[in-house]
Formats: structure tokens, sequence, C-alpha cells
């Protein structure tokens, strides 16, 4: 196992808080500990026949169990892929390629990731017609809405779970029951596709509760370094393959494993299964510790999306009279990190379009800042985040020609 | 992405941040695109700047590009001020990337604005 104490010590002679688990989370030692002597002892190729292949074999079939313990699937339903953006491409196109005879709509939300809503924009261009559904001031799509977009033609619904920049989450499993009653009713090529990335880990996720055919998970979002996701593809599902030349994965994706990745995020995935009511009691009280000494200290702040339909460990606030970057930056300064929907840090002139479609103006959404926490940080941090923040909103607002 | 430290001093240690009460020159721009705004207040006596402050509101380039601009046209002659270019600003700063000179564009059209409305 690899020692990084040397670095870590120097990386940290100054106070730093990380408060942006949505973005990725680091990798738990146990984690890394697995992944190393994956990395060094486990090294054949899983379709070799001897044993060092088998060997591998076998590491990647504990895993499987383990992710797909995580959502009560079975195992061969999971498709390991090499992240969450993959794991959503093989879904919304595989699926949409293989049911192109049966129609060619699809319903979506608004406020998707880019790796859900890119790939739907990329079928528009090819003729596909998408419906993207609203959200509403809570940050949540109506099933209704759902409902009333339902048409012959509609094969796909993508929707995601919970939402990576204000944490709502959506209603899936009522979403689910809809397209259940609607087979039953005679469309039998409708199916749920629903990204999981934020969700998975943090909330308890059951597939068939869900109703979902299609999910998918990423394992940096759950102490599992980079480079590994996997799709849930519910038995009957069928998927074009997006990846050819191999056998890999039941044929939905070929290429050689990633066994080192795989072991990692089967190891995380046990880790999030079992510490799972411990985590997200341990994320809710340091958010709520958070939001109430924002509330406390800090004036014109607005919490962005549902009270009470939303991850617990995430808090999306946004500061009137200033923008976002600038706020970052000052945090960042202090060794406080955390990410913003301003339009500055992506390089777009538009301000966050999540943020955006709660209708909100565009100073509350160039002023959001998403806060995610985490199972490694403790009250002082929330304290000492919460200190930063006050000092640094006030700064900002003192050079705001909005507050004067 | 990355900004330089000079950068990153600017922005947790704004100079000349506020207003003046008794500005003779005063003027707010805004950058109808992005929605970034520059308010600068300036004291101006004998045909030189004597006192500046500035206010802004945007993305970081903007309120690095208001703070160095204060500290460039301090105590300077009007016809020196007015020569200032957005290069000068820029150059001050230690480069922007290019998708951010809007910020430098912005804080010398608030500058030339200043300059022709004041009334010394």
């Amino acid at each position: 196992m690899p020692h990084f104490a040397s670095e870590l010590a120097t990386f940290m002679t100054n106070r730093r808080v990380y408060l942006d688990h949505s973005a990725t989370t680091p990798v738990d030692p146990r984690v890394a500990n697995a992944m190393a002597r994956a990395v060094v002892e486990t090294f054949g190729n899983a379709s070799s026949v001897h044993g060092f292949g088998q060997q591998a074999r076998a590491a990647i079939d504990r895993a499987r169990r383990e992710v797909a313990a995580l959502i009560g699937a079975k195992q061969n339903e999971i498709v390991f892929t090499s992240g969450g953006t993959e794991a959503n491409n093989l879904a919304i196109r595989g699926l949409c390629e293989t049911s192109a005879a049966h129609g060619r709509h699809v319903i979506t939300s608004a406020i998707e990731h880019p790796s859900v809503s890119g790939v739907c924009t990329e079928l528009e261009k090819r003729g596909w017609e998408i419906t993207r559904l609203p959200v509403y001031e809570n940050g949540i799509i109506r099933v209704d809405d759902v409902a009333q977009a339902l048409r012959p033609d509609t094969v796909l619904i993508t929707v995601m779970l919970a939402n990576n920049e204000i944490g709502t989450i959506q209603p899936i499993s009522q979403i689910g029951s809809l397209v259940r009653e609607m087979r039953t009713a005679g469309q039998r090529h409708l199916w749920l596709h629903t990204d999981a990335v934020q969700a998975a880990g943090r909330l308890p996720l059951n597939v068939d509760e869900l109703g979902c055919d299609l999910l998918t998970m990423s394992g940096h979002k759950l102490y599992a370094p980079k480079g590994i996701g996997a799709l849930y593809v519910r038995r009957g599902v069928r998927l074009h393959v997006q990846n050819v030349g191999g056998h890999q994965e039941r044929e939905r994706r070929a290429g050689t494993e990633n066994v080192p990745g795989i072991v990692a995020f089967g190891e995380a995935a046990k880790l999030a299964r079992e510490e799972l009511v411990q985590r997200s009691q341990h994320d809710r009280a340091l958010r709520d510790r958070f939001e109430a000494q924002v509330r406390d200290r800090i004036s014109d702040v607005v919490m962005n999306g549902d009270r009470e339909q939303r991850l617990c460990h995430l808090s999306n606030i946004s500061f009137r009279f200033i923008e976002g970057e600038g706020l970052l930056i000052n945090l960042d300064l202090e060794g406080v990190a955390v990410s913003t929907g301003s339009a500055c840090s992506s390089g777009t002139l538009e301000p966050s379009p999540v943020i955006r479609a709660l209708g909100v103006d565009d100073e509350l959404a160039r002023g959001s800042i998403r806060f995610s926490f985490g199972k490694d940080n403790t009250n002082a941090d929330v304290d000492y985040a919460v200190e930063v923040l006050a000092r640094a909103v006030e700064r900002l607002r003192m050079l705001s020609p909005l507050s004067v | 992405m990355a900004y330089s430290s000079r950068f990153k001093d600017h922005l947790a240690h704004p100079r000349n941040a506020g207003e003046l009460p008794d500005a003779n020159a005063i003027a707010d721009e805004k950058n109808p695109v992005c929605g970034d705004r520059l308010r600068l207040s300036l004291i101006i006596k004998d045909n030189r700047i004597e006192a500046v402050r500035y206010l802004a509101y945007g993305c970081p380039p903007t309120l690095v590009c208001g703070s160095i601009l204060t500290e460039l046209i301090n105590g300077k002659t009007i016809e020196e001020a007015k020569n200032l270019t957005r290069a000068d600003l820029l150059n001050a700063i230690g480069g922007l990337p290019s998708r951010k000179h809007h910020a430098a564009a912005l804080a010398i059209e608030t500058l030339h604005s200043a300059l022709a409305k004041s009334d010394a």
C-alpha cells in the first residue's frame, strides 16, 4: 500500500476543509487497500482460462455482488463501466437505438446532469423528440407532468434520482408505478432510466421499489476512486451495445475489465451499504448544524430546493448581492472547498440552468454555492467553514454596488 | 481556472473599496451580456485624481480589475488616466484568459465614463 502521509502533511499545514463531496469523495483507506492489493495481486485478465484469470474473474464477481446488493439488484444485472457518464450514455443511447422501431420519443427533466441532457440533445439532432419536464420552485418534477407527456411512441423516461446541484429527490418510484401501469395497459416498449449517481450510497435504494429498468451509479461519489461506475440493467431489457470488440460484461460493454477499479467499487459499495444509516445521520447532522449557523450569522440568504425531499449531505445556498465564484475563491484561500452555480466557473454566460429552473432571478442563481458534506467531516469543520464564509460574504458585500 | 497569487491577493484584499461621499466624478457601468457591474468614484482636483474608490459585482476578474485599476490611477493626471489601456490593466494583473478580457474592458470603460463626467 503506497504511503502518502508525508505529502499529506505538507498539504495540511494550513487548515483545509473539503465540502465538495457531490463533486467527488476522498477514497476511503479501506477501499484504497483493497484496490492496492488488486493492482498487485489480481493482475490476470478475467477472460483468461488459467488460474490468474480466474482469480480476477472471482474478484470481479465478488464486487458485482456487492454493487448489486447496494441497490437490491441481481448480480447479472450489473454492467461495469468507466463511470457515471459512460453508464448514462450506454443506458440512453443503448436503449433508444434498440427501441427505435417502437417509437422515437424520450421524456426527461430540465435539471439532468450533462451526461444525460447531452445525450438527449444528441438524439434530438438525429431525429428523436425529447420532452424536457420543468421543475417547480422546490426543484422537483411532477408525476402528473410525466403522465401528460407520455405518448404512444414514448420509449424512454430518463429522470435523475437526486439532483447534483440542489440535491432534490425526484419521484422515481411514482414514475416507476406509472410505467408499470402503462405496460399493463399495452405500451410494452416503455422503459425507465434513473441517474442515481448522487443518490447511490447516500439513500437506501431498491430497484424493485423504484420500478426502474436502468440505473446509473458512479464509484467516486461513494469513496471509491474515479474511473469506475456501473449501470444496472433489469433482466430482459435490451441495449444496443456502445462499446464493441469483446464479450465482456455479458456482451454489453467490450473491453478488458478494470479489475482494481471494480474491486474498489465493490468494497466501497459494501461499506456504503453497511454504514448507510450511520453516514446519513452524520451528514444530516452536519448539514443541519451548518444551515442553522448560516441562518444565524448571515443575512439575505436563500436556501435552494425542497426542504424535505432532498439528499441529507447537501446544502445549496444563494447569497444576495454577490457572485459565486468570487466567494468560492475567497473560501478556497482559507482552505474551504465548495462548488458554485455561477456562470464564470462553468465558462458559460448563463448561470446554473438548475438554479434558474427553480424560477429564481439571475442574481440569486449567480450567487449560489453548493456545500456537500461527507463521512470524514466534523463539527469543527462546519464551524470553521461558517466562520470563513461569514467573513467572506461580508467582505464581498462591502464591495458590492448591489448592496448599497 | 487557476488564478495567480497576485490576483487572489486582490480578490481577498480589495484595494480602495467603497465610495467617496464628496466625489466629483462618478460612473457606474454594467456589462450588458453577463451583468457584471463596476462603480468608480473619484475626487479630481487640479487635473489630478486625488482619491479613488470602487465597488464591483461580478466574476473574480471584474472584482480584481476594479481593485488594480484604482491602484493604477490613484494620483495620476486626467491625461495619464485617459491614456490607460485595457492592455496596461491586463499587464498589471499578470494576464487573463481571453474570455475574461471583458472584465478589463468594463474597468477601462467605467474609467473613461467617470473622467468624461468629471466636473473638475
